[in-house]
């Protein structure tokens, strides 16, 4: 018997999503090679008003805009299968639920920030550095809901005591280490130049392929782990 | 769902610290909820270390100060606002664990689940005006030291009117707790902390003027509009982290009334009891 609960096709709307994101990432021209937190407001205000620049900061900064909560039904999908682990309390579920509130809703703010330089890149040089600093601080230093994110699941993990967890424990692990990845972007505010500012090694490129990669094993444990309910609830209605 | 089975389980024991931290993980069916009850604690005390030493930016400043001054205070607090707040940027996220055993408790309350889940979105999104706007806000402030000081002081409104000016999610957060500590059959909380909650939405109340006066009383850094509200709030904050540990003390993950302090198990390592889901 097939069920066809939807669980699945939430599930096939990430690789959707992600290319989406990958695309909407290297159509930005600040991303690709980032941009120095040392430009002057004048570098900054020019970059906004570069005619090559202006259209792709919008329309990808409006991609971001639609697709960035779309992470969040697969967080749901996290959700049911933290659900079915061998726990005394639904906290975990909870947590992972704030947690899928807070996190978008400051990408947002990030994308908000982005959009409103571009908007009148006219304006006064240092509205719009101020802006542009607005949106990268954002989009940089607010890691927390994700660092959460993975503690919250790893300690689920190791706490689903049962013969066949849910998740192996090396997901759990593996989310310990993505935490600790995620950490240094915090201080992004503290240097304008080396591996913490946001064009730096640790806070823009260790960052950001740590939450690729968070998303590319998650949502493989994930598929496995709904395959294998899928087959469960077969076997025993069977 | 099973509850995990722990067999014959040895006495806690009373050894060092990290020895009976490693027993409750092991045997302790009450893990999840002491996680989540240390959690507040330790986070609680971070918040006061971060804001009142690290970052001084409470108590506030005055919303009057001219922009030089404000370019000055930005520049006073230069390494503590960047590094303070990197902090709390990293430990803000704790707030999900906070927030979902908070809202545990009014799950295992006599009410609709609706409360529950009611308080967990509009406190995973009070984190925001909370905290981290005010951080962001603070960061870019002081990561350039020579920006206009005329838009420092737009920062320095934006930091302070977001923290203290947006309201309605603790408003009503406290105002659904009340609620349903007051409908409450099962004796999770005692009916004077559903008051209590009371006092702490009317504080959001009077905070409001904040967006109106700049000096006085009713301004930001005013007598009532931060001294009283701080006040109730650390009382409040006191009061129902000691309220929800003698709650995980009683719990007995049943559905009925809890059970009291004297006769609850102190710690149940017990796997035939139902899971309460």
């Amino acid at each position: 018997m097939k069920r066809t609960d939807g669980e699945v096709l939430l599930l096939g709307t990430l690789p959707v999503v992600g290319v989406i994101w990958l695309s909407a990432f290297f159509l930005f021209p600040g991303f690709v090679h980032p941009m120095s937190p040392t430009m002057s407001a004048e570098e900054v205000a020019a970059f906004y008003r570069d005619p090559g620049n202006l259209p792709r900061i919008r329309y990808s900064m409006i991609l971001f805009n639609w697709f960035a909560v779309g992470f969040i039904p697969i967080l749901a999908l996290i959700v049911l299968q933290i659900r079915r682990m061998a726990h005394r309390t639904p906290i975990f579920a909870y947590a992972i639920i704030a947690c899928a509130a807070g996190g978008p809703t400051i990408f947002l703010m990030a994308n908000l920030f982005w959009l409103l330089a571009a908007f009148r890149p006219m304006r006064d040089p240092q509205l719009t550095l101020m802006f542009n600093d607005l949106a990268w601080v954002t989009f940089s230093s607010q890691v927390g809901f994700l660092i959460a994110q993975s503690v919250i699941l790893a300690l689920a993990i190791y706490l689903d005591r049962q013969e066949r967890p849910v998740f192996r424990p090396w997901v759990a692990h593996f989310n310990l280490v993505v935490a600790a990845l995620l950490t240094p972007a915090a201080f992004v505010g503290a240097a304008l130049t080396g591996p913490v500012a946001w064009d730096g090694l640790l806070t823009f490129w260790v960052r950001n392929v740590a939450i690729g990669l968070w998303i590319i094993v998650m949502a493989v444990v994930l598929g496995q782990a709904i395959r294998r309910q899928r087959a469960e609830d077969e076997a025993a209605t069977t | 769902m099973s509850a995990p089975a722990t067999g014959n389980v040895p006495e806690a024991p009373s050894g060092s610290l990290l020895r009976r931290v490693a027993w409750h993980w092991r045997h302790d069916e009450k893990r999840e909820l002491w996680i989540g009850w240390w959690t507040l604690v330790v986070f609680y005390n971070l918040y006061g270390l971060l804001f009142f030493v690290i970052t001084r930016t409470q108590p506030p400043p005055e919303p009057s100060l001219d922009p030089s001054e404000i370019a000055r205070w930005f520049h006073d607090r230069h390494l503590g606002l960047l590094y303070g707040y990197a902090l709390v940027f990293i430990v803000g996220g704790a707030t999900a664990i906070m927030n979902a055993t908070l809202a545990y408790s009014m799950r295992r309350m006599s009410v609709s689940r609706a409360f529950a889940y009611s308080y967990l979105v509009i406190y995973a999104l009070a984190t925001l005006p909370g905290m981290l706007i005010m951080g962001v806000a603070c960061t870019v402030g002081a990561m350039r030291p020579d920006r206009d000081p005329e838009l420092m002081r737009w920062l320095y409104d934006f930091a302070f009117l977001s923290f203290e000016g947006t309201m309605g999610v603790f408003l009503i957060g406290s105002l659904v707790w009340m609620l349903a500590i007051l409908l409450d059959e099962n004796g999770v909380f005692p009916k004077w902390f559903g008051y209590l909650n009371l006092c702490n939405a009317l504080t959001e109340v009077v905070v409001a003027p904040a967006w109106i006066f700049k000096s006085g009383p009713f301004a930001w850094n005013g007598v009532i509009a931060w001294w009283i509200n701080m006040g109730v709030f650390v009382t409040y904050t006191i009061a129902f982290l000691t309220l929800l540990r003698r709650m995980i003390l009683r719990e007995d993950f049943g559905t009925g009334p809890l059970p009291d302090l004297s006769t609850a198990p102190a710690s149940t390592p017990s796997g035939s009891l139902k899971a309460a889901r």
